[in-house]
């Protein structure tokens, strides 16, 4: 990750005629997302009469989205604006990872296993991460954890594989 | 008057029980304690210890949440100053000038002071919320379908105009939660909408899973980019003198007053009133003040301001809730989701039918607060050392308490994929300059406002002058579009932009 400085420019592979390539792409994005919505609400019932449907409101603010992304892509047309930033690969990549390892893992595994599984591959999220201290955190983490919410908050979670508690 | 003494006094024979005290110290702590980690802030914290307070009665259980709401606004705070990282909206604002004095090693009256302003701010707002709640609650009868929608307009175009950067975008934001909102079962009809045949989605997007994703995991996705490296380090340095000197008191006490003002009437408007109240008092700070410049460089009045008046705003937002039933921020829609799991319906009947569960909870903010006073003060030092720990230790520990936390409240693992994917979503926003507060605010705010533009319009029968015809709501509306126009004006746009100048380097 040293070699991505998070914030500087990047070279741009916009075309010449786009100012604000951050809006211009960010505006996109949100028209995309609008789009995305009217084709998951086309199924729903509009309005009938002047009461509303299930779909009514969802498309609504779907075509809100729609016109403020356009509007937001416009700005970056014509006013020139921020580049858009380098986006570090690392830290997203392993934290994600981490995250769905701790939600597949949960159930079949316990809370032991799965917590401590995801400190660590969460901990390659960056370059500093020094092995022992992490494994040691990591256990302790793991203890605290198994301590924490299980019984002091008293919620039901498994701590231990199925296969070994049955 | 009389009864204004009475009801305090009920509220403070409830809350001075000694379980009841118990509850609100061990919240107040607890949230505390969570709340100072980085990368979880308020929001975060409450949506986490939600689980906690499910076996105790619903007074207890109402203190207690407001405890943790208190500690972790406290703890979120201190994020703020030690590690840059605004723990909610609301303390955006203390990061330019309580990270910059911590930089320069002043970490501890920083700190002070954002506990003495709060504590300062809460004792304000607990009378006045105890003056105001009843005759505001008579108001409420005379709002129906249209007013309560034009009153959620006005509250939506006010935390844009407020908020940083592009109001273009953050509008973009607002419509984006209202859509994400739209997930889950249809009010109405129970049609399932944009669900996807996934039993998760049902009941729509859990609100503490997207909080926990944009402002959790995205925060500390953002933090592992190196650009962010520097100023972690910086604060580990030196800390010393925890306690504020005389001369700290004497320029942050005014202040801290006019903090508290702002923030108390400001909290009152629907729609994030704690975030408007801070920035506006920051604002208002720099205006008037002789040095202007100083601000950003680690000013103690902008630490005292801000921090007083999103107190201040903090409680009295929940006289709209009290009054309305409409939660005005983040954290009191997760108040509200408590409230109705104990079964009480947040609104005008609340004060009338349980008078002993809201001013016992009126009485336990004002304890909270003393509390947070005594407890914090003392252990401000521990505070700042637990953020010593080196963040490539931190951030492990904190993906896996969110995890476990976000899996705890329906034991669903697919909740906590969606949080990643919320993360994910969350740190595209940061890197497009899109603000993730006013998009959280929408989702709260969603529902509310369909139900209530459906009711308007269902009983004007179609017609949408409805809004503009019945003089409350015109004039809220009026309100709005003023708001609007005065913001896209370039003389308040250019000014507007001057207080975050100083947020950027």
């Amino acid at each position: 990750m040293s070699d991505t400085p998070g914030q500087g420019p990047v070279k741009s592979i916009m075309p010449k005629w786009v100012r604000g390539p951050q809006d211009f792409v960010g505006g996109i994005a949100l028209m995309a997302v609008a789009l995305f919505a009217f084709w998951a609400s086309s199924d729903l019932q509009g309005m009938h009469g002047f009461s509303f449907g299930a779909g009514t409101a969802p498309r609504m603010f779907a075509g809100l989205l729609l016109g403020l992304g356009f509007a937001i892509m416009l700005v970056g047309l014509i006013a020139d604006g921020a580049h858009l930033q380098t986006y570090a690969w690392r830290g997203p990549l392993f934290v994600s990872l981490a995250i769905v390892s701790f939600a597949i893992t949960i159930r079949p595994l316990g809370l032991v296993i799965s917590a401590f599984a995801s400190f660590l591959i969460s901990a390659l999220g960056t370059p500093e991460t020094r092995w022992r201290e992490t494994i040691i955190v990591g256990i302790c983490l793991t203890i605290g954890c198994s301590l924490l919410f299980p019984y002091a908050l008293g919620l039901p979670m498994q701590l231990f594989p199925r296969f070994l508690v049955q | 008057m009389v009864d204004l003494f009475s009801n305090l006094a009920l509220g403070f024979g409830v809350a001075l029980t000694p379980i009841n005290l118990l509850l609100c110290l061990i919240g107040a702590l607890v949230g505390t304690l969570v709340g100072v980690l980085p990368g979880i802030g308020t929001i975060a914290t409450v949506a986490m210890l939600l689980p906690i307070t499910f076996g105790l009665p619903p007074v207890g259980a109402l203190i207690m949440l407001a405890g943790i709401y208190y500690g972790a606004q406290y703890g979120g705070s201190t994020t703020s100053i030690l590690v840059n990282i605004p723990g909610e909206a609301t303390s955006v604002v203390t990061t330019l000038d309580g990270f910059q004095m911590a930089k320069q090693g002043r970490a501890g009256p920083a700190l002070a002071i954002a506990a003495i302003g709060s504590f300062f701010a809460g004792c304000v707002a607990t009378v006045l919320i105890a003056v105001l709640g009843a005759p505001l609650t008579k108001l409420a009868l005379a709002f129906g379908p249209a007013e309560y929608f034009s009153l959620m307009v006005l509250g939506l175009i006010f935390a844009t105009v407020l908020a940083k950067g592009s109001i273009l975008k953050a509008i973009a934001m607002i419509v984006l939660g209202l859509l994400l909102s739209m997930v889950g079962s249809d009010i109405e009809t129970g049609a399932s909408r944009m669900a996807f045949n996934v039993p998760e989605l049902a009941d729509g997007l859990g609100f503490a899973t997207v909080a926990m994703g944009v402002f959790g995991f995205a925060e500390i996705i953002r933090n592992l980019d190196a650009g962010a490296e520097m100023d972690r380090d910086l604060v580990q340095q030196k800390i010393t003198g925890l306690m504020p000197t005389k001369k700290d008191l004497k320029d942050s006490f005014p202040a801290i007053v006019r903090g508290t003002i702002l923030g108390s009437i400001l909290g009152i408007l629907p729609g994030g009133g704690a975030v408007i109240a801070s920035f506006a008092a920051y604002t208002f700070e720099k205006k008037i003040a002789k040095d202007p410049s100083r601000f950003g460089r680690g000013a103690i009045e902008g630490v005292a301001a801000p921090e007083s008046a999103n107190n201040a705003a903090a409680q009295t937002s929940f006289i709209p809730l009290l009054t309305l039933g409409i939660p005005p921020n983040a954290v009191m829609a997760l108040m509200v989701g408590a409230m109705t799991i104990h079964g009480i319906v947040p609104g005008p009947q609340v004060m009338q039918k349980q008078p002993e569960l809201v001013w016992g909870m009126i009485a336990s903010m004002w304890i909270g607060n003393l509390m947070l006073i005594v407890i914090n003060l003392p252990l401000v030092g521990i505070w700042v050392r637990l953020l010593r720990v080196p963040y490539r230790l931190m951030f492990p520990s904190i993906v896996i308490f969110c995890a476990i936390g976000i899996y705890s409240i329906n034991n669903a693992p697919v909740d906590v994929v969606l949080a990643g994917a919320f993360g994910l979503l969350g740190y595209w926003l940061i890197k497009h300059d899109f603000e993730p507060a006013p998009l959280l605010l929408g989702m709260v705010l969603g529902p509310l406002m369909e139900e209530n533009l459906r009711r308007a319009l269902l009983i004007s029968r179609g017609d949408w002058t409805v809004f503009l015809t019945r003089p409350l709501s015109a004039v809220l509306m009026a309100m709005a579009a003023f708001l609007l126009v005065l913001a896209v004006l370039p003389s308040l746009r250019r000014k507007r932009d001057e207080v975050f100048v100083e947020s950027e380097t």
